[in-house]
């Protein structure tokens, strides 16, 4: 019968693209990885329109240098090819977008660099073996003691700078100064009931570096007390930052823990808000850049690895970018001058953030539904 | 003839939908089967919706919202689609418009709308004095409200389109033997529009438990978790958890085939291919004394559907700050002139969209009209099974489609073949293509319907080719019809953003990423502006195209 051979034929065909697939994969991993991102470089580079061509910059790399990152995008490419020579294409999305790009490209990257300000999660890809972990930029001597503190174990990433996961944030028009709270503890303030707004660390990925130092500060219960204290005293809870940022600017909250770019573009905006740096310190989000283990432009991603930690690059940042109120990560950058002088930041180690992420993050989301 | 267009169009299904979701549903069983690894993934996953607080309030609220909004969004939907059908009215015309641009804007603009509306600094409350309106909004029945006004489109076009003919002769045959109006309506022509109201009400149940839009801006205010937005912290949240977005998927893929199944069974018996030669083109007849009760109804329930949730976007492009509210002095046109910037990378954002959404309609239509015609004419043993996944996009997230898509399409030993389209435009085409298939196969098989075989086989008995059948007698007949599902393919690829966001090549940024970008960023402004620039640039292209071929048919 004719049409009993091809009921057999989906069948058939599904199993053998799975096993297809598998088989690939497995091939892949083992042979060399360098030539078969090199060819799929070329690949981007003829079949996307807008791509120019570009000639290899020297003989190790197949391609154009792919970066990763979820902020700087208008200005980093022509910077960097100012100063080095080398082009670069850039894909950018918000931290969350990147990341399961990241992961879902797992089987075969298709990016060379990772700029990213998700310590922990790029941390993770270091344990997992994705990232290069032979090569320690020269620049490296640049960095600040405080930024030495960020440096993993094995040389995956660098820090290129930090800034605020969560700085105070006010309505003038709807709180005194006098009234207005002063330290992270005063968010639990009766007074303070139903005022107070934060981002999702489940979602926003600013939000996860703010939560997880109270998690590491106060253990798992004693955090899970503040934050349920916090929700029972009705704290709303947003999906990302800029969202936070419409509630306060409506007049839905008139308090929140805000990301420190995004306080200080509100009040460069004219909106009635001023901005608190507690004295504890305020939990900071980590920048890292990260080079692809197999990446097929080893010579361009370790230029831009020594180009991020180049103090004319910071500075530039800081002077000429979209996110630029953050703590510079080398020596002979300024911060911005309206950022506080007395800005400390605090931050939970990337391990323990990295290994604690997923129970956190569940935690929060089981909250808010309850 | 029939059978091979049956395993071609199988087969096409299969690469675009099929296999990318299988590609993610698979993540539960084989969590590294993409990454060369074999290990068995947890299956106890599966059971975890009946324990995880938020799990099991995400599927309680699918359901809810689901159910809630298919019975007045159909109910809505067919009596506007009756009442335009049987009377004109000044503004008739304005309604048609309305539904088509409630169908192409994506629904995170229309929430936003809403919520820059109702909560509780919103324009309802601040500037109207309105403070009901946030208590109303926000909760359970004011969200199936909501969803309501925003999916009724389905239910209308679809009935809409099988009002378009009406074979009189039934009904004058029953006044004549006595029945009274509602009689008619009861037993005759109630019954032939069934099939289509059914139609439009698996569309709406699908596109409402499928959407992300909503819950993702309503969160803001008011916590309101659904499978979709459960699966969207899945992916995006690191740890990055693929396997729990197949669970989650698994599950609302479940809902579909129960909906379907529903469908399906209501429907056994109610196939009726009433046009014959004798049918004619209905013409509304002049509503008279109610003229002007249709007209000011009419334009009340504009006024809440478009001017509510697109004119707060309107008004959010022009403030300066969004707290100085409306002002003489908070008003400003400088994020329209920023659009025009010379850095600006919007223009450069548009003009790749409307490209991709292009080559994704006509694709859409080719393979669309093809799986329509599978579905109503052959006897092609899987009908049912194509049925389900040529519908089964709606209500996936796009971004679940867009991971499996990455499974699918970046495996290496594609580059062999030159088949690596992970990182090419291609890959958002393709996947334009499959977000557009369950909305134009629905739109071309409610026309098909009315179309009996009999005409094809007659003309096939006189030795027609397949081609020319197709040709002078099947498209003619559903001309209407394959115009509709073309512009509204075209219009809703314009926005899809969590496809686009996820799959776009360096270097390549579509609209929809740019307005996002520009929502992060903070400016608000300039998002808001840029949506009332491309939806203005999409609704033109639209008209156009309807002015252009609708009169050509008029001309017929």
């Amino acid at each position: 019968m004719k049409t009993n051979n091809k009921r057999w034929l989906g069948t058939m065909l599904l199993t053998g693209l799975v096993a297809l697939t598998a088989a690939c994969g497995n091939a892949g991993s083992m042979e060399n990885n360098t030539a078969a991102n090199a060819a799929n470089n070329q690949g981007t580079a003829s079949a996307s329109p807008e791509t120019q061509a570009t000639e290899p910059a020297t003989a190790a790399d197949k391609g154009t240098l792919t970066v990763y990152l979820n902020d700087f995008d208008a200005i980093i490419a022509p910077l960097f090819e100012e100063a080095t020579g080398y082009k670069m294409e850039v894909v950018v999305g918000n931290g969350a977008e990147i990341m399961s790009r990241v992961e879902a490209e797992k089987g075969n990257p298709h990016w060379d660099v990772l700029w990213i300000d998700a310590m922990p999660s790029v941390y993770g890809l270091g344990v997992k073996g994705q990232l290069l972990d032979n090569w320690t930029p020269n620049n490296v001597a640049n960095l600040t003691d405080f930024a030495k503190g960020f440096l993993p174990e094995k040389p995956w990433y660098v820090p290129t700078g930090a800034h605020a996961a969560g700085v105070i944030v006010y309505n003038k028009d709807k709180v005194k100064d006098e009234d207005a709270p002063k330290t992270w503890e005063d968010f639990s303030n009766a007074k303070y009931k139903d005022m107070i707004g934060m981002a999702d660390p489940a979602i926003a990925a600013p939000a996860y570096p703010f939560v997880s130092w109270f998690f590491k500060e106060k253990t798992m219960d004693g955090a899970q007390a503040f934050f349920g204290s916090l929700m029972n005293n009705g704290m709303r809870v947003y999906p990302k930052n800029p969202n936070v940022v419409k509630a306060l600017a409506a007049g839905e909250i008139s308090i929140a823990a805000l990301q420190e770019s995004n306080a200080y573009s509100m009040k460069n905006a004219n909106e009635p808000i001023e901005i608190v740096w507690p004295a504890e310190g305020a939990p900071a989000s980590v920048r890292v850049a990260a080079i692809q283990k197999d990446t097929g432009n080893p010579t361009a991603a370790k230029a831009f690895i020594e180009f991020l930690l180049d103090p004319k690059t910071q500075q530039a940042l800081i002077d000429n970018g979209d996110e630029s109120y953050f703590q510079p990560s080398v020596d002979g950058v300024n911060a911005k001058e309206d950022r506080a002088a007395d800005a400390k930041l605090v931050a939970a180690d990337a391990s323990w953030a990295s290994e604690n992420e997923a129970a956190i993050k569940q935690w929060f989301a089981d909250q808010s539904v309850k | 003839m029939k059978d091979r267009l049956g395993w071609f169009v199988s087969i096409l299904l299969f690469i675009l939908v099929l296999y990318p979701l299988a590609a993610v549903i698979i993540q539960v069983l084989l969590p590294g089967v993409f990454f060369g690894n074999w290990q068995l993934g947890n299956l106890s996953l599966l059971l975890e919706i009946f324990h995880r607080p938020l799990w099991q309030k995400s599927l309680e609220n699918s359901v809810l919202l689901g159910l809630g909004t298919t019975l007045l969004a159909t109910l809505l939907g067919g009596v506007l689609a009756t009442v335009r059908t049987n009377w004109s009215f000044p503004t008739a015309k304005l309604l048609d418009g309305a539904v088509w641009l409630l169908l192409i804007t994506p629904s995170f603009i229309l929430a936003q709308g809403w919520v820059l509306f109702a909560a509780g600094g919103g324009i309802a409350v601040n500037t109207l004095g309105w403070n009901w309106v946030t208590g109303f909004v926000f909760q359970p029945a004011g969200l199936i409200f909501i969803m309501t006004l925003s999916k009724f489109p389905f239910a209308y076009l679809s009935v809409h389109a099988a009002l378009e003919w009406k074979v009189d002769q039934l009904s004058h045959a029953a006044r004549l033997s006595g029945a009274s109006a509602f009689t008619v309506w009861r037993t005759i022509q109630a019954p032939l529009i069934m099939p289509a109201v059914w139609a439009g009400a698996a569309l709406v149940f699908m596109d409402t438990i499928g959407d992300f839009g909503l819950p993702a801006s309503i969160a803001a205010v008011y916590r309101f978790p659904t499978l979709p937005y459960s699966i969207y912290s899945a992916i995006y949240t690191s740890p990055i958890r693929f396997d729990m977005a197949g669970v989650l998927s698994f599950y609302l893929v479940l809902l579909i085939g129960l909906a379907m199944f529903v469908q399906f069974y209501a429907m056994r018996r109610s196939r009726f291919d009433f046009l014959s030669a004798r049918a004619e083109r209905s013409a509304p007849k002049q509503a008279g004394k109610y003229r002007l009760l249709l007209t000011t109804l009419n334009l009340m329930f504009l006024a809440v559907v478009i001017g509510i949730p697109l004119g707060a976007n309107l008004l959010m492009s022009v403030f300066k700050t969004q707290s100085a509210g409306f002002v003489l002095s908070n008003l400003t046109l400088d994020h329209y002139t920023d659009l025009f910037h010379s850095s600006s990378v919007l223009l450069r954002g548009l003009s790749h969209s409307l490209m991709i959404a292009g080559s994704a309609a006509l694709l859409g239509l080719l393979l669309g009209v093809c799986v329509a015609y599978v579905l109503t004419y052959s006897q092609f043993r899987f009908k049912r099974t194509i049925e389900v996944f040529s519908i089964v996009t709606l209500a996936v997230p796009g971004v679940v489609l867009g991971i499996g898509y990455i499974f699918v399409w970046n495996q290496k030993w594609l580059d062999s073949i030159g088949l690596l389209l992970y990182g090419t435009p291609w890959i958002l085409v393709l996947a334009a293509v499959a977000g557009a298939i369950p909305v134009i196969t629905r739109l071309m098989v409610g026309a098909m319907a009315k179309v009996p075989n009999s005409l094809l086989t007659a003309a096939q008995l006189q030795g027609d080719s397949f081609t020319s059948r197709i040709r002078f007698i099947l498209v003619p007949l559903v001309r209407g019809a394959l115009l509709s599902a073309g512009l509204a393919a075209f219009g809703s690829s314009v926005f899809d953003l969590a496809v686009n966001s996820i799959l776009f090549p360096p270097n390549f940024l579509t609209l929809p990423v740019t307005i996002n970008k520009a929502f992060e960023d903070l400016d608000f402004g300039y998002a808001s502006a840029a949506t009332v620039l491309g939806s203005a640039v999409v609704i033109t292209i639209i008209l156009a195209i309807e002015l252009l071929l609708r009169r050509k048919e008029a001309k017929i």
